[in-house]
């Protein structure tokens, strides 16, 4: 009975942080009490089917599509020498960089009739002078369009597990007899299939979520159907129903994931860690490796930033001074951010494997849903949350509200599930044994902490504070409404000339946000580099 | 440990302090975006030493901060695009009536709320915008929104997706004058009319109708000013070039306007600040600086539009209460979802 009643700081900590952050994405389920009204009806009846059919088939082919290229790159960087190899490693993280809806943008612009890819078929004659590429604005545009931004977050998932695949597992399987594809699907696959699903999970979170792109190819999705709601019926809170339901059915399928995952634990952490050896690829199979590694990196960062290029010295930009002050805000932000959002990634998820306890565990995984709700609707969650914390605090004041500390509170709930995916799917590398025998030895949790999980989990953490970061630099919702008077960055800057359809304008500080998105990108990729030279 | 704690107490104090704010200032909450209305902003401090804050973002986000901050809210004038928006705000009891009498002496009663709620500061047209070499000057001549339903019309007209809220309120000010049931009758027949899924943005169709894609669209005035300035880049500008616009129903209740306009916060701290802002806007000098660099139509009749503009003619302006536009948005929304508008 005493022992009951012994409080545990970790776990108050980790439940008080869990809570706080969990209240702005209760906030919306909360709508569900609301009853359906007629405007619910009228979309169930209406257009729902069709919203579901289209937000089924971007999901499936953007999963298809992310885990070809996310896991064939990785494989290849990872364990053969080719041409351009060493580039491709930092060079496939790099569409992180490009907002989804900027690559929408670049892509009708490149395709469109009068666009250059429709020109260049022309002037070549290959076509007739009257024919036009198919419209990119379509179903299979928009999965092209996520899947090339967004496949990195399934490499770098990936390659960070399959440097953990070692040696000797391979040698038992060749001495078993198996093939070489056969190992692939039965001995890596399986070991590395927690990261990819990770990286998948996110994916489709980030595309349920996403509205710029689909917006601009007008695709009646879900997303699109909850701005419609809110914004055009004036009815928040059915499209605050219309995002619980589809939360809903992205909780059962994690839930499944996640089920699945749970049959399977993984001890390489007991083996003497020699990695793979990397094999030399000749002759055709080396340009192959190098034409599958740069065809994303083309698409997804070279092709946008030409044409973004081309806008910007399309018309006489004047610099403002204002990109410079962006830029900085952008930068402290994401910074700060990400730090915040990782150290609580950490704790919570220490938290849930030291005391091993289900709960700990399904609350961390219900703060990482803020990924998947639309960005202006979690906003307003979070707006809620925090004018009434303002409320109770301050009483006649509005202060945690448009203040910096209400919009690295929102960065951290919108981009937790980055930083719990990836240290989550890192945890899952190394055996639990080692907790045990620390325990035995009489370390403490914090030595626990310090001492061997964090320079266990460095490579994780490492990736966990690069995601957040490019995230945070491209976030627009949350920052939009929650952000200080006067206060601008880059992400907003490309929003509001955007907004005018002034895309040539804003070609200039969307190149800002690239820019600065690839210095924590190239020096953080740099850094997983080393740390597998360090293992090796 | 010690440091810890006061480097995250100091951090904190700063992230707090960022959030306050000085005294004689007015604070603004915008969905209009334009960079002449920041020169317009330093011109009004320079005149009058108020210090002009700015949250800008999409109109129904900050509706919902507003609405969140209830009285404690530091927000003195809402500014946004789209009648409907302004309408419905007012509607919820957010904004306060206008005292100012010049206000209501320069701005006639139809750009304004019911009870001074809100004001116009500038107008849009949406019109029809159709290319001289495909389209006789018979077929548009007279034309109405209506007539875009006509079979003479199949797969020749192009128009963004109707989540827009311009196509909203056109689409609302078609049910205050036609009712429901025409109105969605209509839409189905303008929809199967069609050249293309709806898609892109405004430019998007008058790109598609230069280059032969179809041969009309409807789009707003001052996008064609803004690609024929050559801001949009040469491409555009030559594109514009070939277009002309046809300004709908002249010959009953006149072409559909849309406003930008604002309205003094329920809760405004500075209202007297918030006052002199709206006025300043309305001032002959603001509105001449907006028309020259946005395109759009002045709310004064003495400011004539900016001379590519002007060159496209004089029209009748539709009077069709702009409340209705708020009134009537849900169930535009809805008729469109029926009429298969994606």
């Amino acid at each position: 009975m005493k022992k009951l009643f012994k409080l545990n700081p970790w776990e108050i900590f980790a439940a008080l942080i869990a809570a706080i952050f969990a209240i702005p994405i209760l906030l919306i389920f909360i709508s569900l009490l609301a009853g359906f009204n007629e405007n619910f009806i009228h979309i169930y009846n209406v257009v729902l089917y069709e919203y579901s059919v289209n937000s089924l088939y971007l999901v499936l082919g953007v999963s298809v599509l992310v885990i070809i290229i996310g896991v064939i790159s990785a494989w290849l960087v990872t364990n053969y020498e080719f041409f351009g190899k060493k580039i491709f490693t930092w060079a496939l993280i790099l569409p992180l960089a490009i907002p989804p809806y900027i690559l929408a943008y670049v892509f009708t612009e490149i395709f469109e009739y009068s666009g250059p890819a429709n020109s260049i078929l022309r002037s070549l004659n290959l076509v007739s002078e009257d024919y036009v590429l198919p419209n990119i604005r379509s179903l299979t545009g928009a999965i092209l369009v996520f899947s090339f931004t967004l496949y990195p977050y399934v490499y770098l998932i990936t390659r960070v597990a399959l440097m953990n695949v070692v040696k000797p597992m391979l040698d038992a399987s060749r001495i078993l007899g198996l093939t070489k594809i056969q190992t692939f699907i039965k001995v890596i696959l399986p070991i590395i299939r927690p990261a990819i699903l990770a990286g998948a999970a996110l994916v489709v979170m980030e595309t349920l979520s996403d509205f710029g792109a689909v917006q601009h190819f007008a695709i009646p999705t879900f997303t699109t159907g909850i701005f419609r709601t809110w914004l055009g019926m004036y009815d928040l809170i059915t499209a605050m129903q219309l995002a619980s339901i589809l939360l809903i059915v992205v909780c059962v399928v994690l839930y499944f994931e996640r089920y699945q995952r749970s049959k399977q634990k993984f001890a390489a952490a007991g083996v003497k860690s020699e990695p793979l050896s990397i094999i030399k690829l000749n002759g055709w199979k080396n340009l192959l490796a190098t034409l599958f590694c740069f065809i994303p990196v083309f698409i997804g960062f070279i092709m946008p930033v030409i044409e973004l290029i081309r806008w910007a010295i399309a018309i006489d930009n004047n610099f403002s001074n204002n990109f410079i002050s962006a830029s900085f805000n952008t930068l402290f932000l994401a910074v700060l951010a990400a730090l915040i959002t990782s150290v609580i990634g950490l704790v919570l998820n220490f938290n849930a494997r030291i005391e091993n306890k289900k709960s700990s565990e399904e609350i961390n995984n219900f703060v990482a849903m803020g990924y998947a709700v639309p960005g202006l609707i979690l906003a307003i969650g979070i707006t809620q949350f925090l004018t009434y914390i303002d409320f109770i605090l301050f009483n006649t004041g509005i202060i945690i509200t448009g203040s910096l500390l209400g919009l690295i509170f929102a960065y951290v709930i919108k981009s937790y599930a980055l930083s719990n995916n990836v240290i989550q799917s890192s945890y899952k590398q190394f055996s639990i044994d080692l907790d045990d025998s620390a325990k035995t030895l009489g370390s403490t949790k914090r030595n626990i902490l310090l001492n061997i999980h964090v320079p266990l989990l460095k490579t994780g953490l490492i990736t966990s504070f690069l995601l957040v970061v490019s995230e945070v630099v491209k976030e627009l919702p949350a920052t939009l409404i929650l952000r200080p008077f006067n206060f601008d960055t880059l992400a907003v800057n490309v929003y509001l000339l955007a907004s005018e359809e002034r895309m040539y304008e804003a070609a200039f500080p969307a190149l800002f946000i690239i820019f600065i998105g690839l210095i924590p990108i190239y020096f953080l990729s740099k850094m997983i580099d080393h740390s597998r030279i360090v293992n090796e | 440990m010690q440091i810890y704690k006061k480097i995250s107490l100091l951090l904190c104090a700063v992230l707090f302090i960022s959030g306050c704010t000085p005294t004689n200032e007015v604070n603004i909450y915008t969905s209009r975006h334009y960079d002449v209305d920041e020169i317009l902003y330093a011109e009004f401090t320079k005149k009058t030493g108020i210090k002009v804050n700015i949250i800008s973002g999409s109109g129904g986000a900050l509706m919902e901060r507003l609405k969140s901050e209830g009285s404690n809210s530091p927000g003195d004038v809402f500014f946004t695009v789209d009648a409907g928006n302004l309408a419905n705000f007012q509607k919820g009891g957010y904004l306060q009536s206008i005292q100012s009498q010049s206000i209501k002496n320069l701005v006639p009663k139809e750009l304004r709320g019911e009870n001074d709620e809100w004001v116009a500061i500038a107008k849009r047209a949406r019109v029809i915008f159709y290319n001289p070499d495909t389209v006789s000057q018979e077929e548009v001549m007279n034309i109405s929104y209506e007539d875009l339903a006509s079979p003479n019309w199949n797969k020749r007209i192009v128009i963004r997706s109707s989540s827009n809220m311009y196509n909203q309120s056109l689409v609302s000010s078609l049910i205050s004058n036609l009712g429901e049931k025409n109105t969605e009758a209509w839409a189905k027949a303008f929809v199967s009319n069609l050249a293309r899924t709806p898609q892109g943005n405004d430019r998007s169709q008058l790109m598609a109708v230069a280059n032969g894609l179809a041969d009309v669209a409807i789009a707003n005035t001052y996008y064609i000013g803004i690609m024929l300035s050559g801001k949009g880049g040469a491409e555009q500008k030559e594109a514009a070039s070939k277009l002309k616009i046809a300004f709908p129903n002249q010959d009953n209740r006149g072409t559909h306007v849309n406003i930008s306009g604002g309205g003094v916060l329920k809760h405004s701290p500075n209202r007297e600040n918030a006052e002199k802002f709206l006025e300043f806007l309305l001032s002959k000098e603001a509105q001449q600086h907006i028309v020259n660099n946005t395109f759009e139509y002045s709310v004064l009749d003495s400011i004539e539009p900016h001379p590519i503009i002007a060159g496209f003619g004089t029209f009748k302006m539709d009077k069709t209460s702009v409340a209705d536009f708020g009134k009537y948005n849900p169930a535009a929304v809805k008729l469109m979802d029926r009429a298969g508008w994606k």
